[in-house]
């Protein structure tokens, strides 16, 4: 099955990813009542794919695949469901994929766009060990936080129903609020270690001549974004604030990462010379 | 041999005349030994709770002379428990749980009730100790007798919650296997009831896995403390706050506190009614008008006064959640009127429910349960199919009986 390629597995991910976006539908309209087995199974198989897809491309470039746009949303991708299937192993947690499983739906999507995967050049978009480990560990981040956003919307749809007397909020099983709340605030602060990380071993990488480190778009990007995840932390902790304005934050800081990362990316000459 | 059931249940009969029939616990033994030893039954069991008094019997009677024998036994057990110097009004109602106190209170009223024989030689305020006159009538339509497979049914459904009088109550099993298990100790069970009441407790549980008949809190003390747990991710450091000692506000503070809630303050108009609950609680009492101060400690706050305006609003509610760093607050208005502004509800953090809301909820879940109705009676129907099957083909000859399958070679 040689024809069978990395991004065919990748694919099959993608349509189980859909397939689970789908159920998870199913879950909302019942109000979560029903005990989430099924949607767990769904993304371990989706993972299962995903894995062998990224393992391929491993092994067929002889190193960690995060080279390109592509390989970088997938590793993205894969860090969210990864990071789901050991927080799921806690029943209460297990419904998270219902909130994960669209995000990974769309960055699945969007990641087979074929211009995000040109043939491997002489010269890969980024290699060597100190890149691989600033590449996994800024995807890692972003995985932490994706799941982050995603405790965060359970939050805010058990919020909403206890607040508006929903009698999905007494019959569903999602988690209590409290709880939601401290899974948020840990995935976010674990996602902004990671990125610390990242950036750090990014920062030591040498820098091409000719250009200006402090002004590449993404790094100015990726200092706004650790600085906005730090802020939103800071306020929290400190300051006393409402747990809605925390969990709409870090659903906001996602969804600019997600829908300004690409863009931002394609315009550093750092990252795409 | 069959199994038969007779008895009084709060569909049948009032407790005033339940009452009269229920056995102490200390009494069954004998009451057991009595039943086998007249020849009445091979196999007894005798449940007594304060919903119920039964007498499941395995009996080689025919079943209309079991029953004519069982009531009459019965008849002489009320005539003995009625003299005056038993203390009826407290056999069989030990060790309730204040669920099965709640199903008390509603008959403590003189108010009408089903049943013939209700009022009959029995004073109104019969939840004291009361002075009981011989009934003028025997038992006629307040007992129900069952021969199987009806009985057999009966069994199940009991188990199951489904004959009590809160559907799906799952504290009626707990007393099934505790009555199972006297007369199983005391050696008045056989083959039949012991296959019988196993088969009930797996048919329970069986039940519970498979249907939601058990699901939700079906009374508002229970929905409050359901809520509790939807917003803290533990009750266990929990502080409570009542304002207004009333009794449906007791039985939410006591639930939250079944449940884990860590202590219990009590603000009362009468402060001595606050001491007095808050030492029953394991809490401590504060002045009623030093309610206020309490709340920056305190995460949930029942409210039940009888204060014609609102004692709470957004204004002096914010100051407050201000004190409290915004940490979420769970208010139980049980008032009417209503003690809680429900504007407070929109201040962020802050979930106010009322006694409607909790009432819609309670509702809410009875109504699923009584959908799982027939879902369960099928499993049942289908759980005694299987029963009696399996019987008539243990007491068939070998060779009759269907041959086991021979491993093909």
């Amino acid at each position: 099955m040689s024809w069978f390629t990395d991004r065919h597995f990748f694919a099959l991910a993608v349509v189980v990813y859909g397939l689970s976006t789908v159920y998870s539908v199913f879950l909302w309209r019942k109000g979560f009542r029903k005990d989430d087995h099924v949607n767990y199974f769904l993304l371990l198989a989706a993972f299962g794919l995903h894995t062998v897809a990224m393992f391929q491309r491993g092994f067929s470039l002889n190193q960690c695949p995060v080279n390109n746009l592509y390989e970088a949303t997938t590793f993205t991708a894969w860090a969210i469901v990864a990071a789901y299937l050991v927080v799921g192993l806690l029943p209460r947690l297990r419904f998270l994929g219902a909130f994960a499983s669209p995000v990974l739906f769309a960055i699945g999507v969007f990641a087979l766009m074929p211009a995000l995967d040109p043939k491997p050049g002489p010269q890969p978009e980024f290699s060597g060990a100190l890149t691989s480990l600033h590449a996994a560990m800024i995807l890692l981040a972003y995985g932490a936080f994706g799941l982050g956003a995603a405790a965060a919307g359970m939050f805010l749809t058990q919020q909403h129903d206890l607040k508006f007397h929903k009698l999905r909020a007494v019959l569903s099983l999602l988690p209590p609020i409290q709880r939601l709340e401290i899974i948020t605030r840990r995935l976010v602060l674990a996602g902004l270690v990671l990125f610390t990380i990242g950036l750090e071993a990014g920062g030591q990488l040498p820098r091409p001549e000719g250009v200006s480190y402090w002004q590449d778009s993404k790094v100015v990007w990726s200092i706004l974004m650790w600085l906005v995840y730090l802020a939103l932390l800071l306020l929290h902790r400190i300051f006393p604030q409402s747990s809605r304005r925390f969990a709409t934050g870090v659903i906001a800081a996602f969804a600019f990462l997600l829908l300004t990362f690409w863009g931002t990316n394609l315009l550093s000459t750092l990252h795409h010379p | 041999m069959n199994i038969v059931v007779i008895g009084l249940s709060h569909h049948s009969s009032p407790v005033e005349l339940r009452e009269r029939f229920a056995f102490a616990e200390a009494k069954i033994p004998d009451a057991l030994k009595s039943l086998r030893d007249s020849g009445i039954a091979n196999e007894a069991v005798i449940l007594s709770t304060c919903n119920r008094v039964e007498i499941y019997a395995a009996t080689s009677l025919e079943p209309a002379r079991a029953f004519v024998e069982l009531k009459q036994f019965l008849t002489r057990w009320g005539e003995t428990l009625s003299s005056p110097n038993q203390n009826i009004t407290k056999s069989g109602l030990e060790g309730l749980s204040p669920h099965q106190t709640d199903i008390r209170g509603q008959y403590s009223s003189p108010s009408p009730r089903r049943g013939e024989g209700r009022g009959e030689g029995v004073e109104p305020d019969n939840l004291g100790v009361a002075e009981l006159r011989p009934p003028k009538a025997a038992l006629n339509n307040e007992l129900y007798t069952l021969a199987e497979p009806q009985s057999l049914h009966h069994l199940f459904k009991v188990a199951c919650g489904l004959d009590s009088m809160v559907l799906g109550e799952t504290e009626i099993l707990g007393q099934l296997k505790k009555a199972y298990g006297l007369a199983f100790r005391h050696r008045h069970t056989g083959a039949r009831l012991n296959k019988a009441f196993q088969r009930a407790f797996h048919v329970a549980k069986h039940i519970r896995t498979e249907t939601n008949i058990q699901r939700g809190s079906v009374s508002v003390a229970s929905v409050a403390v359901e809520l509790a747990e939807k917003i803290f991710s533990s009750l266990a450091d929990r502080e409570v706050l009542v304002i207004g000692a009333g009794e449906t506000s007791e039985k939410t503070a006591r639930a939250l506190l079944s449940r884990g809630a860590h202590s219990i303050i009590v603000a009362n108009r009468s402060h001595d009614r606050a001491v007095a609950l808050a030492n029953e609680l394991g809490g401590r009492a504060v002045q009623f008008d030093d309610w206020a101060g309490e709340f920056e400690k305190i995460d949930i706050a029942i409210s039940s006064t009888s204060a014609p305006h609102h004692i709470l609003d957004p204004a002096k509610l914010e100051p407050l959640m201000k004190a409290r760093q915004q940490r979420p607050l769970l208010l139980i208005d049980i008032a009417v009127p209503r003690d809680i502004d429900p504007e407070v509800n929109f201040l962020e953090n802050v979930y106010l429910y009322d006694i409607d809301d909790l009432q819609a909820i309670a509702d809410d879940y009875l109504r699923q349960r009584k959908e799982e109705i027939v879902k369960c009676e099928a499993i049942i129907g289908e759980k005694v199919k299987v029963l009696l099957e399996k019987r008539a083909t243990i007491s068939l000859p070998f060779d009759l009986r269907t041959a086991p399958t021979l491993n093909k070679p």
